[in-house]
């Protein structure tokens, strides 16, 4: 008879304290397989917001720049470089950026007004697909704005309404003029939901007398699979007058929190094991105590220790099998199927967002290879290390005392 | 769980011509020390047990027999004295070595408990073979012929608790002898079955000894399975009182 039906056996023997092992196990895992897939895809959700939203993989600026905002520490002949870029393989897109004074009748904000070129804008980020209300900008509606939601609420203005900006133009003068509200947009970020204000390019142009250069270049890489640090050094490469940096580099914090992100699912799950740990310790040293007589028999006539541990782990091994073929199937299924229709934690908590990045009030999980396999694996090696002691035990019976226990 | 065989053939009963004595003992003790009290369970015990033997251990309760067999089956070590079992030392083995010579040299029939509860008495009676490696036709051909010598045939696939206590007694029996070892070993194996039932086992393990040459070495309470031995050893306080041959 060999090792494997011996142990199936041993497992159904007592199937009620097998059963409670094994869901204990199952359950777990699977909780972390779901927790997991939801981190996953929180990672990826951030990453896209924070990237596709309004970062863009690469930003170019003129040295010093993001430390002060000069109008006036451009970056010349934006066209050329982007230019070169394409032609290296991205996607890359010039914005001017300016700040200044919104004002209604009742209320004013501080504010920093975005100037896209329209064409290429969309190339580089999918902002546009992101309003809450209204529409996009348009080159012939020139004094069309787009505003953060938080602005907008500050401000009180909707759809329609119309805005006054005061500020300074490049060269000194005042600057001042009338915009409208065409859209508000979601969540984004911090920056742009309380002071963001949209409008295409030669508007802003125009309105801070500024002919020329750019504040900022977005780059996309074409094919997403090509490392970021690889391709942040080929655009260096392209713009070596001018700072450039990927969006990890920009963002550190959100870059080191997605980073850790797993790093906290394997902590979930180590603390999540540990409690499994000790039911699967608890069940098998219960099933050797009950065994004592049975091993001392089978020591008595001839089975080696070894072959003894052995079996102990073969009906270890079992039930960790069909708790692992459980929980990746229910795992699965849970995390595929809010991978597919997300979780709506809008009624739960409002507007989400971390280190300034917004989250989409809808919650997707993702699944991937680690994501399934990882809490499997970690899942063996509790229940290996679960059941050393029970095994030692088993494997120190002495013969004698246990054929006289009874 | 099998590797591998190294049983050799100086026990089958068509060697019963060789000579040596298949368990010698020599000046045997064996002390146990509970807190301050030394108990000597086996005190200075000398005898042979010759290939045939179907000898019964008697004596009161706490006398050592029960003792006296854990050091013959290597399941316990003397506290002096040398215990040969078929030409082993069994001072001289480590205890893996012990184990093999439990596993191929001894059939134990304990008190009662013998059997796995999961495995069927076919499985149970394979189980020793199965340890030694023997191929599975083998294995199935002498198996079912030691069942059917016990009186089992078509109780194969019977487990432990489908079977009574002297059914299971039978495949405690057929898995000690199936492997052919030099001496069974069975202490009080009568103990916890019926009057009727343990003369049975007794008509069983006699025409064993008498058949196929098995040797039996088991001990006993009872009067009526002492009268079956054909070779009384009678044990007092650790010794041995009496050793005479007596007709079956
Ligand atoms: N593990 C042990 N530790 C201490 N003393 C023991 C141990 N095993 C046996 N003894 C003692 O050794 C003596 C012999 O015991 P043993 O079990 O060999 O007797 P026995 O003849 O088999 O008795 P019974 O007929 O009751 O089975 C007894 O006094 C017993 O108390
Ligand atoms: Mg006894």
């Amino acid at each position: 008879m060999n090792i494997i039906s011996l142990a199936s056996r041993n497992v159904r023997r007592n199937w009620q304290r097998s059963l409670v092992t094994t869901l204990a196990m199952a359950f777990a895992s699977t909780i972390i397989i779901f927790y997991g897939a939801l981190m996953e895809g929180m990672v990826r959700g951030s990453e896209h917001n924070a990237v596709a939203m309004s970062s863009g993989d690469i930003q170019i600026h003129a040295k010093d720049y993001r430390d002060d905002p000069d109008l006036y520490k451009r970056i010349i002949e934006p066209d050329l470089l982007t230019h070169k870029i394409r032609d290296a393989g991205f996607r890359a897109a010039a914005r001017i950026y300016g700040f200044g004074l919104m004002a209604t009748d009742s209320s004013s904000s501080g504010v920093q007004l975005r100037g896209l070129d329209l064409q290429h804008e969309q190339e580089v980020s999918e902002i546009d697909q992101h309003l809450m209300s209204g529409t996009w900008l348009r080159n012939d509606d020139s004094h069309g704005v787009v505003i953060g939601k938080k602005l907008a609420r500050q401000l009180g203005v909707a759809l329609g309404d119309e805005l006054t900006f005061i500020g300074q133009t490049a060269d000194g003068y005042m600057a001042n003029d009338i915009f409208k509200v065409r859209g508000i947009l979601k969540a984004v970020s911090t920056a742009i939901d309380s002071a963001g204000v949209f409008m295409p390019e030669e508007s802003l142009r125009e309105l801070l007398t500024l002919p020329e250069g750019a504040h900022e270049i977005v780059v996309i890489r074409d094919d997403p699979t090509v490392d970021l640090k690889v391709a942040t050094q080929e655009v260096a490469a392209l713009a070596p007058a001018y700072e450039v940096l990927n969006w990890q580099q920009l963002m550190p914090v959100i870059a080191r929190f997605l980073e850790t992100a797993n790093v906290q699912t394997l902590i979930m799950m180590i603390f999540t094991y540990i409690a499994v740990a000790s039911v699967v310790l608890n069940a098998m040293l219960m099933s050797v105590f009950e065994r004592i007589h049975e091993f001392g028999v089978m020591k008595a006539i001839g089975v080696r220790p070894w072959q003894l541990v052995r079996l102990i782990y073969a009906e270890t091994i079992l039930q960790t099998c069909i708790a692992s073929l459980f929980s990746l199937g229910a795992g699965w299924l849970i995390a595929s199927h809010y991978q597919k229709h997300g979780m709506d934690m809008s009624a739960l908590a409002g507007d989400i967002s971390f280190a300034g990045i917004a989250m989409d009030p809808i919650w997707y999980a993702y699944i991937t290879p680690e994501v399934l396999i990882t809490p499997i694996l970690f899942l063996f090696i509790l229940a290996a290390l679960a059941v050393i002691y029970p095994a030692i035990k088993v494997a120190l019976i002495r013969p004698l005392d246990a054929i006289h226990y009874q | 769980m099998t590797d591998q065989n190294n049983k050799h053939d100086t026990h089958s009963p068509l060697n019963a011509a060789v000579q040596h004595p298949i368990v010698r003992l020599s000046d045997v003790c064996k002390t146990y020390e509970q807190g301050k009290v030394r108990v000597n369970a086996v005190h200075d015990v000398s005898l042979d047990i010759q290939h045939g033997d179907f000898a019964a251990l008697c004596g009161p309760s706490g006398s050592g027999k029960t003792s006296l067999l854990n050091l013959i089956g290597g399941l316990d070590v003397s506290s002096s004295g040398t215990v040969i079992v078929d030409g082993i030392d069994l001072a001289t083995i480590d205890g893996s070595e012990l184990s093999e010579v439990r596993k191929n040299r001894i059939g134990f029939v304990f008190q009662s408990y013998n059997l796995i509860p999961v495995m069927t008495a076919y499985e149970n009676a394979a189980f020793v073979l199965n340890l030694q490696g023997v191929d599975e036709t083998e294995c199935r051909d002498r198996v079912m012929a030691t069942l059917k010598a016990v009186g089992l045939e078509g109780l194969e696939k019977r487990r432990p608790d489908e079977m009574s206590g002297g059914q299971q007694q039978r495949v405690a029996i057929a898995r000690a002898i199936v492997t052919e070892p030099a001496i069974v070993l069975a202490d009080e194996p009568t103990a916890n079955v019926d009057s009727h039932t343990a003369e049975s086992l007794l008509d069983l393990m006699e025409q064993l000894n008498r058949q196929q040459g098995v040797t039996f070495l088991f001990s006993t309470h009872d009067q009526h399975v002492m009268d079956r031995a054909r070779r009384i050893i009678q044990m007092h306080d650790g010794k041995v009182a009496s050793d005479h041959a007596q007709a079956g």
